[in-house]
C-alpha cells in the first residue's frame, strides 16, 4: 500500500519538533517551542485539525497518527522541562557566589525594621507567671510527652477509673502519651521540691477531641500547686481570690461548687462573679451571675503519697487554669483554632 | 440526667421551697445543673373528655368527627388522630385557650365542619414532643369535665444535671439519691422507699453465677398472670419527661425503677428462658448474640453474658437479647436485678460502642445491696400496673455478696481535723452539726466528747466514692456552704521563688526577637502536618519521628522533630495570601520564630541520657532541692494503700524512659519575589534577596544567644563543617530536605559543639511554594545553649587614644568569602608589625562582570600613642596589597 502524502508530513513534523525540543537550553525557550508546537495555533495542533481535509478512508489512520504525534511532542516537552528544571536547580546548587560571612546587619542595611508581635498565648502565660512569681511561686516547665504514671496513676486515676474516659488521650507508638493536663507535673514537682513549696507550671496539653470554634486538640493550661503543713479550703479560697484578682486585674468574688477530679479531695469548680452584670445575671453568665473559671481542690492524699510525701505531715491545694480560655476572654478571640493556626494576619494584631 | 422535683417530693417535704430558686443552691451543694425546665403548667383550661361518638368527616378521609362528653355537656369536634376510638378518655381543649405549645384553639371550621375545641396530644399540651396520637387518659378516675391538673399529675420542675459532675456518685444516678441530698439540704426527713411486696414460694429459676468476680449479686423473681398494657398515664408522662420512651407496663416498670433507684433491671419473657436456668458467665470467644436493637454482636471472654440452658440471652448490664424480650403476649416473666463489676461493663460497652442508660449506671460501681431494693420496687410496680399479676417465687439472691458482703468502710477522724481542713472554727461548725449532717446523708456516726469520730459509710457511697477523711471534708463543706468559709492566707516562709531556666530564657529571647528584631512569635502544633510536608517535600530523610497510635486526622500522625516544617508552612501562607488587608506584593517580608519542644524518639548519643535528665529536671532548683528525695521511688510506694499499689504495679514494670524533648528556637525569614517569566512561581532569587533573608535569620539567632547571656556562637560555613556522622551532636537535624547544601552555616560553640544552623531553603523545596519567594531557616538547640557558661563582660577601661578609621575598597571574585579577605588583611597587617584593632565589612556593589566591589573599614589604634600619617599609609598599603590577591582572575 502506498503511503499517503500526509504520512510524510507527520514524520517530518515529528523529527522537527523533537529536535527543537531537545535543542532548548532554557526554560523560556522551551516554553516558546511548546507554544509554537502545541499551542492553540501551534503547528502540531494545526496538523491534528487538518483531519477534515483527509479522504474519509484515511480519517481513522490519520487521527491515530496525529494523536501519536501530539503525545510524543507532549512527552518530549515534559521530559525536557524536567531536565531543564533539574539543571536549573543544579546550577543554583553549584553557584558558589553566596557569601555567608557577610555580617547580618550589613546584609540588612537600608531595610526598615518590621514591627514584631508577641503571641497572645505567651502574653497571657507570662503575665500570669509573673503574678505567681511575684507571690513566691516557683515557675516550672515540664515535658509534653509523659508517662502513664505521671499523667494518670500518680494522680489517683488508675486504669479502671471512669475519669480516664473524660481524658481522651493521644497514645504514642512507644507506649507513652501526650499529657492531657498540666497536672502531670504535680508528681514531678512533689518529687523535686522540699516542702513547703508552691509552684506553677504551664504549657501545651493534648486531648483526642475533634475541633471546632471552642474545642482544640492542643491547648494551653497552667497548673498551680501549693504544699504546706496545714492547708484548708479557707486557704484555697483566699489564694484563689487574691491570685485571680491579680490576674484579672480587678477585685473578683469567687465561689466553690462540688466538682469531681480524682486528684483532689474535696474537689471544686471555681466560679467567678460575672463581670458584665456584677452578679445580677445576664446572657453572658446564663443568668446565674457566675462564670465557671477553673477546677481546683485540696490535693488528694494518694497524690501526695505518689510524690513521696506523707499526707499525715503535708497537705496541699492545686488548680488548673485554662490559658487558652483566658487569652480568648482577654482578647475577645471567638475561635480557639486561631491560637495555634499560625496565621500571621491574625498574630500581627498583638 | 434529668431530675424531677415532683418525684423527689414523694420522699421529702418540699413545701414552701421554690424549686427554681433552689437550683443555685443545688448546684453549689450537689451537682451542676445545666438546664432547668418547667413542665406541665398552664393547663387549667384543659378538661377530661370521654369520646362517646366517632363519625367520618364528610369532606376528608383522614379526619373524623369526635363527640366528646364533658360531664355537663357534649360537643363534637374534628379530630385527625389515627388512634381516636369510641370509649377513649382524652384531654379536651375548649375554644379560646392558648396552650403552652403555642397552639391557640379557635372556634373555626375544619374542611367545612365546625370544630369548637380540640382533642390534644402530648405535644399539643407541651408535655413532650410526642405527636403520635392523643394523650390517652385511660385509667384516670376523675369524672369527665374535670380540669386536667386535678385529674393527673401535672406541674413539675426538671433539673438537667451535668452527667460529668456525678460520675463519682453512683447514688445520684437515681431520683431517690437526689432526694436524699435535697432532704439533707432542707434538714427535713427522708421517707424510706416502700419495699413491702407479697412474695411467693420457691426459686424463680435455677441460677448459677459462674463469674462471681464480675457479678457480686444476682437477684431474681418470677411473676405470673401479668398482662401487657400501657402503663398509667402519670407514669408514662414521668418517663417521657425524664427522657425515656414508654413501651408497655412491664418494660416501663423496669425503666421507672431504674430511674428511681439507679439500679438497672431486666425482665425476660419466662417462656424464652430455656431449661428454666440462668447462668451468669463470661462469653465464649466468638460467641454471638443479637441484642434488642437488632445488631448481631460478636463477644469475647472479657464480656459478661446472661445465658439460659442453651445460650446467651442478654449482654449483662448493657442490653438484653432479642431472643428473650418482652412480647405483647408475655404473661409470665423472670426479673433480673443485679450488681455487676463496673470495669467489665464499661469495657464491653466501650468496645461495642453501646453506651446505654444501663451501662452508664453499672460502670459507676453500684451498691451491691441495691438490687434487693430495686427488685422489690419492681414487683410492687408490676402488681400495681397489671391487676391480677402475682409473684410466684421467693426473691432468689445469688452471687458471692450474700455470703461475703463487702467490708464496711469505716473512717476514723476527728471533728478538729475536719474543721482544720475546711478552715472553720468550732463555733462556726460545732460537733453536733457535723454529726447531724452526716447522719442526714445516711452515714453511721459514732462521736465521743473529745471529738473523735468513727464514720460508717453507707453502701451506696462506699463502692468508689467515700473512703478517706478528706471525702468527709467534702461532704461537710458542700452542705455547710463553701461560701461561708472565711479565707485565710497560707503560712509559707518568704523566700525568693525559683523560676525554671527555660522559662527565664524564653522571656529574654522573645523580648529580644519581638522588640529588637521585629519578629512575630508563633505557637504551632506539636504534630507535623503530613500534607504540608508532602507538598513541600519537607523531610528529615530516615530520621525517626514519634508516631501517634490514635491520630485525630490522617495528616497528624507524627510528632515534630524539627520546628522548621510547621514554621515554613505558616510563612508560605502569608507570602501567598498577603498580610492584613494588603494583597501580596513583591518585597513582602515575613520574620517569624517559635520557641517550643520537639520530640526525638531515641536519644541520638549515649550521653544524651544525661541531657534528657537535665532537660526534664529544668524545674530542679539547685538550692531548695532535697537531694535525698530526688528520684527515690521506694518512699512513696510504701505510703500507698494496697489497691493503689496493685493498680500501679503494672505501670511501673512498663516504666519507659521518656523520649528526648529538647527545647528549640526555630526561625523562618522570607521575602516575596517578583513573578518569573509568564507569571511562573519558579524564580531564581537574586543574590541580594538571598543575602537579606539569610542575614535576618542569622541576626535573630545572634540576638537570641546574646539575650540568653551566652558568648556569641561561631558561624562556620557549610564547607568547613565535618561530615554529618562526626557532628558533635545530631540535633537539630543537619541532614534535611530543606537545608541548602551550600548556602548554610553551622552555629558552633567555642568547645566545637554544633548547636544550630542557618540555611537558605533548598531550591527543590522553595520551588514548590505557592508563591515566588526566598526563605531562610534557622534552628537552635536551646538546651545546649543554656548549658554553656554565661558570657561575663570584662570591665576594661576605655582606650585613651583616639583611633583612626580607614575605608578600603577592592574587587574580589564572586565566590570569595569576604571573611577570608578580612582574615588575610588582619594577618598581613599584624605581620608587618602595624597596629590594627578591628577590620569589618561595610558594604559592596555588584560589578557588571559578576565580581564584587567590597568596602571594609579598618580601625587602627595603638594603646600607648597616637598613630602618625605614615603608619596609616603603610596599613592602607598592606591592606590593599592583600585585597589585590583576591582579585577576580583576569581582572586588570
Ligand atoms: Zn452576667
Amino acid at each position: 500500500m502506498d503511503s499517503a502524502p500526509w504520512q510524510a508530513d507527520i514524520e517530518a513534523a515529528r523529527q522537527h519538533w523533537l529536535a527543537a525540543t531537545a535543542g532548548c537550553a532554557q526554560l523560556t525557550a522551551l516554553r516558546s517551542v511548546q507554544v509554537e508546537c502545541l499551542g492553540k495555533n501551534g503547528a502540531v495542533t494545526a496538523l491534528v485539525r487538518r483531519i477534515a481535509e483527509v479522504p474519509p478512508a484515511d480519517k481513522r489512520a490519520y487521527g491515530q497518527a496525529t494523536a501519536a504525534l501530539k503525545a510524543a511532542c507532549e512527552a518530549a516537552v515534559a521530559a525536557r522541562h524536567a531536565e531543564l528544571e533539574a539543571a536549573e536547580v543544579q546550577a543554583e546548587l553549584d553557584d558558589d557566589t553566596f557569601d555567608c560571612t557577610i555580617p547580618p546587619q550589613a546584609a540588612l542595611s537600608g531595610r526598615p525594621r518590621p514591627t514584631g508581635h508577641l503571641h497572645p498565648l505567651c502574653r497571657v502565660q507570662h503575665e500570669v507567671e509573673a503574678v505567681f512569681s511575684s507571690m513566691g511561686f516557683a515557675v516550672l516547665d515540664y515535658p509534653e510527652v509523659e508517662s502513664e504514671f505521671n499523667n494518670f496513676e500518680a494522680l489517683n486515676i488508675p486504669s479502671w477509673h471512669p475519669a480516664r474516659e473524660m481524658q481522651d488521650t493521644f497514645w504514642l507508638d512507644n507506649g507513652l502519651l501526650l499529657r492531657t493536663h498540666t497536672s502531670s507535673g504535680q508528681v514531678r514537682a512533689l518529687h523535686t521540691f522540699k516542702p513547703p513549696f508552691r509552684a506553677v507550671f504551664a504549657g501545651k496539653v493534648f486531648r483526642y477531641e475533634s475541633t471546632d470554634a471552642s474545642h482544640e486538640h492542643t491547648f494551653h493550661q497552667l497548673e498551680g500547686l501549693l504544699v504546706d503543713r496545714v492547708v484548708s479550703v479557707g486557704h484555697l479560697l483566699d489564694s484563689m481570690r487574691t491570685l485571680l484578682s491579680a490576674i484579672l486585674r480587678r477585685q473578683v468574688e469567687v465561689r466553690l461548687r462540688p466538682g469531681y477530679f480524682p486528684f483532689v479531695e474535696p474537689g471544686f469548680e471555681l466560679d467567678i462573679q460575672c463581670q458584665l452584670c456584677g452578679g445580677a445575671g445576664c446572657s453572658a453568665c446564663k443568668h446565674s451571675g457566675w462564670l465557671e473559671l477553673l477546677p481546683c481542690g485540696l490535693v488528694h492524699p494518694q497524690v501526695l503519697r505518689a510524690g513521696g510525701l506523707d499526707p499525715a505531715q503535708w497537705q496541699g491545694w492545686a488548680f488548673g487554669l485554662g490559658l487558652s480560655r483566658l487569652a480568648m476572654m482577654r482578647y475577645a478571640i471567638g475561635d480557639v483554632r486561631l491560637l495555634l493556626g499560625g496565621d500571621l494576619r491574625f498574630l500581627s494584631q498583638f | 440526667m434529668w431530675v424531677s422535683w415532683r418525684w423527689l417530693s414523694r420522699w421529702v417535704d418540699t413545701e414552701g421551697v421554690d424549686p427554681v430558686g433552689f437550683a443555685q443552691r443545688f448546684t453549689c451543694t450537689v451537682a451542676e445543673i445545666d438546664r432547668l425546665k418547667r413542665w406541665g403548667f398552664e393547663l387549667d383550661a384543659v378538661v377530661v373528655g370521654d369520646v362517646v361518638g366517632v363519625a367520618p368527616h364528610p369532606n376528608a378521609d383522614k379526619l373524623r368527627l369526635a363527640t366528646v362528653d364533658l360531664g355537663d355537656r357534649q360537643t363534637t369536634v374534628v379530630c385527625g388522630a389515627p388512634d381516636l376510638r369510641l370509649g377513649m378518655r382524652v384531654p379536651f381543649v375548649p375554644v379560646g385557650v392558648t396552650l403552652p405549645s403555642g397552639i391557640v384553639v379557635k372556634d373555626g371550621e375544619v374542611r367545612g365542619v365546625r370544630s369548637p375545641g380540640m382533642l390534644a396530644s402530648e405535644a399539643d399540651l407541651g408535655l413532650s414532643d410526642n405527636h403520635d396520637g392523643l394523650l390517652s387518659l385511660e385509667g384516670v378516675v376523675a369524672p369527665a369535665g374535670t380540669p386536667l391538673p386535678r385529674a393527673i399529675e401535672l406541674g413539675d420542675v426538671l433539673y438537667e444535671v451535668d452527667n460529668k459532675s456525678i460520675t463519682h456518685r453512683p447514688d445520684l444516678w437515681g431520683q431517690y439519691g437526689m432526694a436524699r441530698e435535697v432532704a439533707a439540704m432542707l434538714g427535713r426527713p427522708l421517707l424510706p422507699l416502700d419495699v413491702t411486696v407479697p412474695l411467693g414460694q420457691g426459686a424463680p429459676v435455677q441460677v448459677e453465677v459462674a463469674a462471681p468476680d464480675a457479678c457480686p449479686r444476682y437477684v431474681c423473681a418470677r411473676i405470673a398472670q401479668a398482662k401487657v398494657a400501657p402503663a398509667p398515664v402519670d407514669a408514662r408522662l414521668l418517663l417521657r419527661r425524664l427522657g425515656v420512651r414508654p413501651i408497655n407496663n412491664l418494660v416501663d416498670a423496669t425503666n421507672l425503677v431504674m430511674l428511681e433507684t439507679g439500679n438497672p433491671l431486666h425482665a425476660f419473657d419466662a417462656r424464652q428462658v430455656r431449661g428454666n436456668r440462668i447462668v451468669v458467665r463470661r462469653a465464649a470467644a466468638g460467641e454471638t448474640l443479637t441484642t434488642l436493637d437488632g445488631q448481631a454482636r460478636t463477644l469475647t471472654p472479657r464480656d459478661l453474658v446472661i445465658a439460659d440452658a442453651e445460650g446467651a440471652v442478654a449482654l449483662a448490664g448493657v442490653m438484653g437479647g432479642q431472643n428473650s424480650e418482652i412480647q405483647p403476649d408475655t404473661h409470665e416473666m423472670v426479673l433480673e436485678a443485679a450488681a455487676f463489676d463496673a470495669a467489665t461493663i464499661r469495657k464491653t460497652a466501650m468496645r461495642l460502642g453501646m453506651r446505654t442508660e444501663s451501662s452508664a449506671r453499672f460502670e459507676k460501681a453500684l451498691d451491691p445491696e441495691l438490687p434487693l431494693v430495686a427488685a422489690r420496687r419492681f414487683l410492687q410496680t408490676v402488681l400495681a400496673w397489671s391487676p391480677g399479676a402475682v409473684v410466684t417465687s421467693d426473691l432468689l439472691d445469688a452471687g458471692p455478696c450474700r455470703e461475703n458482703p463487702p467490708t464496711r468502710v469505716l473512717i476514723r477522724t476527728t471533728t478538729a481535723y475536719l474543721r482544720t481542713r475546711l478552715g472553720v472554727t468550732a463555733d462556726e461548725l460545732p460537733d453536733a452539726w457535723i454529726v447531724a449532717c452526716l447522719q442526714r446523708l445516711a452515714f453511721a456516726v459514732e462521736h465521743t466528747d473529745d471529738g473523735a469520730l468513727t464514720i460508717g459509710v453507707p453502701g451506696f457511697r462506699a463502692t468508689k466514692d467515700v473512703r478517706i477523711a478528706e471525702d468527709i471534708v467534702e461532704e461537710l463543706g458542700r452542705h455547710y456552704g463553701y461560701g461561708r468559709i472565711a479565707s485565710a492566707a497560707p503560712l509559707i516562709a518568704a523566700r525568693p521563688p525559683f523560676t525554671s531556666p527555660s522559662r527565664v530564657a524564653e522571656r529574654a529571647v522573645r523580648a529580644a526577637l519581638v522588640l529588637q528584631e521585629g519578629m512575630t512569635e508563633q505557637v504551632l502544633y506539636g504534630f507535623d502536618h503530613e500534607g504540608h510536608r508532602a507538598r513541600l517535600a519537607l523531610h528529615e530523610h530516615d530520621a525517626p519521628r514519634l508516631g501517634v497510635r490514635n491520630e485525630i486526622a490522617k495528616d497528624l500522625v507524627r510528632l515534630r522533630r524539627n520546628l522548621a516544617p510547621n514554621l515554613l508552612a505558616a510563612a508560605e501562607q502569608v507570602l501567598t495570601t498577603g498580610e492584613g488587608k494588603e494583597p501580596p506584593r513583591e518585597g513582602l517580608t515575613v520574620q517569624t520564630f517559635e520557641w517550643g519542644r520537639v520530640f526525638v524518639p531515641s536519644p541520638p548519643r549515649a550521653d544524651a541520657n544525661d541531657r534528657e535528665r537535665a532537660a526534664l529536671d529544668l524545674g530542679a532548683p539547685p538550692l531548695a532541692l532535697d537531694l535525698d528525695r530526688v528520684g527515690e521511688r521506694q518512699g512513696w510506694f510504701t505510703l500507698m494503700d494496697a489497691d493503689m499499689r496493685d493498680a500501679v504495679q503494672g505501670t511501673l514494670d512498663a516504666d519507659r524512659p521518656l523520649p528526648w524533648q529538647p527545647l528549640r528556637l526555630g526561625v523562618v525569614c522570607g521575602e516575596r519575589l517578583g513573578g518569573g517569566a509568564e507569571g511562573s512561581k519558579r524564580v531564581v532569587p537574586e543574590r541580594a534577596a538571598s543575602q537579606r533573608v539569610f542575614g535576618q535569620a542569622l541576626s535573630a539567632v545572634h540576638a537570641a544567644v546574646r539575650a540568653l547571656g551566652k558568648p556569641p556562637l561561631q558561624v562556620v560555613p557549610h564547607a568547613d563543617v565535618p561530615a554529618a556522622g562526626s557532628m558533635p551532636i545530631a540535633a537539630p537535624d543537619w541532614t534535611t530536605s530543606w537545608r541548602h547544601p551550600r548556602r548554610c552555616v553551622a552555629l558552633v560553640t567555642t568547645a566545637g559543639q554544633v548547636v544550630g544552623l542557618v540555611t537558605l531553603l533548598h531550591p527543590d523545596v522553595r520551588n514548590r511554594m505557592q508563591a515566588p519567594a526566598e526563605l531562610a531557616v534557622a534552628e537552635l538547640d536551646i538546651d545546649a545553649v543554656l548549658a554553656l557558661a554565661d558570657a561575663v563582660p570584662m570591665g576594661h577601661a576605655p582606650p585613651r587614644q583616639v583611633g583612626s578609621a580607614l575605608d578600603i575598597t577592592g574587587r574580589i571574585a564572586a565566590s570569595t568569602r569576604q571573611a577570608d579577605v578580612v582574615a588575610a588583611m588582619t594577618r598581613a597587617i599584624a605581620a608587618a608589625g602595624l597596629p590594627l584593632e578591628q577590620a569589618g565589612y561595610l558594604y559592596e556593589a555588584a560589578q557588571a562582570d559578576g565580581s564584587r566591589s567590597v568596602t571594609w573599614r579598618l580601625l587602627c589604634r595603638a594603646a600607648d600613642r597616637a598613630l602618625v600619617a605614615d603608619e596609616l599609609a603603610r596599613i592602607l598599603q598592606v591592606a590593599q596589597a592583600t585585597v589585590a590577591t583576591f582579585a577576580p582572575v583576569g581582572s586588570p
